[in-house]
């Protein structure tokens, strides 16, 4: 935007000279605002501290396509409805400064005194390293300064590695996405203690989270079916049991037949098989003894 | 039903073989007479040492709990000649006072395996209350299971493989009797006087020839 006010004055001096006029150009035909200190014209500072923003990429100066704003729009949209901490991305160009005299210290405190809790990011597009993020009051007495400095190290290192402005942009956030969680563990916003924070910076998070995706889904299916799964297998057991044990005490009964006496036996005239077991090749019914049975039945 | 001898068929109820004129008195002259006191189980030929004896014992006890009108006894001898396997099985299911059988258990639920360790053979005998409900080829299908083992001289794992396709059999016996007494009825039901049979075809004639004398007279 400096450069369009540069543009601008550019103009107005080479006009001037072209048309042999020395005068100064009339103050009332130049912009009204005043290009501060920052190098932020005066409305954008106040579109930037002025009020709690209602989006989470705050861009007033338009440094971004429609295109791309709406992407990492979307982007913290879904952080904000995934996440206990909202994140808000103020971006700056280049050459921008943040303005003296603790206008966002301010809008901090005025703005964000309240409601969910936020890290307040300032990133100037193309300059990663400059980036520098801020918690809500409410956040800032819970997350560690040491846990603050890794998170805003790590994006800054996420969004380097990438080549282009927008690509760092967009490693920036989602960096400072995943680091939100561990704040939110840091916080105790989150009860997931199974995944804590880790002071190793080189830890990849992410690798992490698919690491423990199944076992997270086990731990949900077993909170969702392991009563009822348990009450129905303790169901079978006990039946199967009880079968065994039943069967195991059951008593077998033969209804009694009169049967007449044959051959003169008091008890006993039932002849059954003979087998002979003399032949270890020979399959039992071969070796089977079925006596004489001169009638042929 | 077949002759203990002969091995031929007979009738229900034949005081002796109609083929070969087998009973009671030809066994008992043949093995004794009087009867004979013994446990269960008899290993006479030795064929099991203590620790399977003792198993077969439970085996033994088992199936009396689980058929308390039936009981199984094993005997071994040696030197027993094939043929009289059966015939033997029958003098002493008859002749036998089982010591340790338990009160009200009479030799008529009672079935025997005797087995001879000299011809290497088994048979099975069994008392009159089992009739209806065993057959040869049941015996022989709960014999069929110890072969393999007995081949080993295993004798003690294969008579208690045997014991429990028996308690199989009976199993099932029991509930089809349930379920339909008259089928086993039936198989041990006295059979036809044939007598009667002659008789009645007699008078249907006699009935028959006055009438046709009535009307030609």
């Amino acid at each position: 935007m400096k450069f369009l006010a540069w543009i601008v004055s550019a103009a107005l001096v080479f006009g001037g000279l072209a048309s042999g006029e020395t005068e100064v150009a009339n103050p009332s035909e130049e912009a009204t605002e005043e290009v501060t200190k920052t190098g932020l014209l005066d409305t954008f500072v106040e579109a930037y501290f002025g009020a709690r923003p209602d989006k989470y990429l705050i861009d007033p100066q338009g440094l971004l396509s429609s295109k791309d704003r709406e992407e990492r729009e979307d982007f913290l949209q879904y952080h904000s409805g995934d996440s206990e901490i909202d994140l808000f991305v103020f971006l700056f160009s280049k050459d921008d400064r943040l303005p003296e005299g603790g206008a966002a210290a301010k809008m901090k405190k005025q703005f964000f005194s309240e409601g969910k809790p936020a890290v307040l990011a300032f990133y100037f597009l193309g300059d990663p390293k400059r980036a520098e993020i801020s918690l809500s009051p409410s956040l800032a007495g819970a997350v560690p300064v040491a846990e603050l400095r890794r998170s805003l190290t790590s994006s800054i290192g996420e969004a380097q590695e990438k080549p282009d402005a927008m690509s760092q942009l967009e490693a920036f956030c989602v960096q400072l996405s995943i680091r939100i969680y561990w704040m939110e563990q840091a916080a105790g916003l989150v009860n997931d203690t199974a995944a804590a924070p880790t002071s190793d910076p080189s830890t990849d998070p992410t690798a992490n989270e698919v690491e423990e995706l199944p076992i997270n889904e086990a731990k949900q299916w077993v909170r969702e079916y392991g009563a009822s799964v348990g009450i129905m297998g303790g169901a079978i057991l006990i039946v199967v049991t009880g079968l065994s044990i039943v069967r195991r005490r059951a008593r077998y009964r033969l209804p009694v037949i009169d049967v007449a006496p044959r051959l003169g036996g008091e008890h006993a005239a039932g002849i059954g098989a003979v087998i002979s077991f003399a032949n270890t090749q020979r399959s039992p019914s071969t070796q089977r003894n079925d006596g004489t049975d001169s009638l042929g039945l | 039903m077949k002759c203990p001898r002969c091995a031929q068929v007979i009738h229900r109820g034949a005081g002796l073989c109609p083929h070969c004129g087998f009973g009671i008195a030809d066994a008992d002259a043949m093995h004794g007479t009087g009867s004979i006191s013994q446990r269960r189980l008899a290993d006479m030929a030795g064929l099991m040492r203590s620790r399977d004896r003792v198993r077969v014992s439970a085996a033994l006890d088992r199936f009396c709990r689980r058929f308390p009108q039936l009981f199984f006894a094993v005997y071994t001898s040696s030197g027993t000649v094939v043929e009289d396997l059966r015939q033997y099985g029958f003098w002493m299911l008859n002749r036998a006072n089982f010591e340790d059988l338990s009160e009200g258990k009479t030799n008529d639920g009672g079935i025997l395996l005797v087995m001879d360790a000299e011809s290497k053979s088994a048979s099975v005998t069994w008392g009159y209350l089992l009739d209806p409900y065993l057959s040869e080829e049941d015996t022989f299908i709960c014999m069929s299971r110890a072969h393999a083992y007995w081949l080993e001289s295993r004798f003690a794992d294969g008579t208690i493989r045997m014991l429990e396709q028996l308690e199989n059999i009976l199993r099932k016996r029991v509930s089809q009797a349930r379920r339909d007494p008259g089928k086993f009825e039936k198989k041990v039901a006295a059979p036809v006087h044939t007598g009667e049979v002659a008789r009645r075809i007699r008078e249907g004639h006699e009935q028959h020839s006055i009438s046709r004398t009535e009307v030609e007279s």
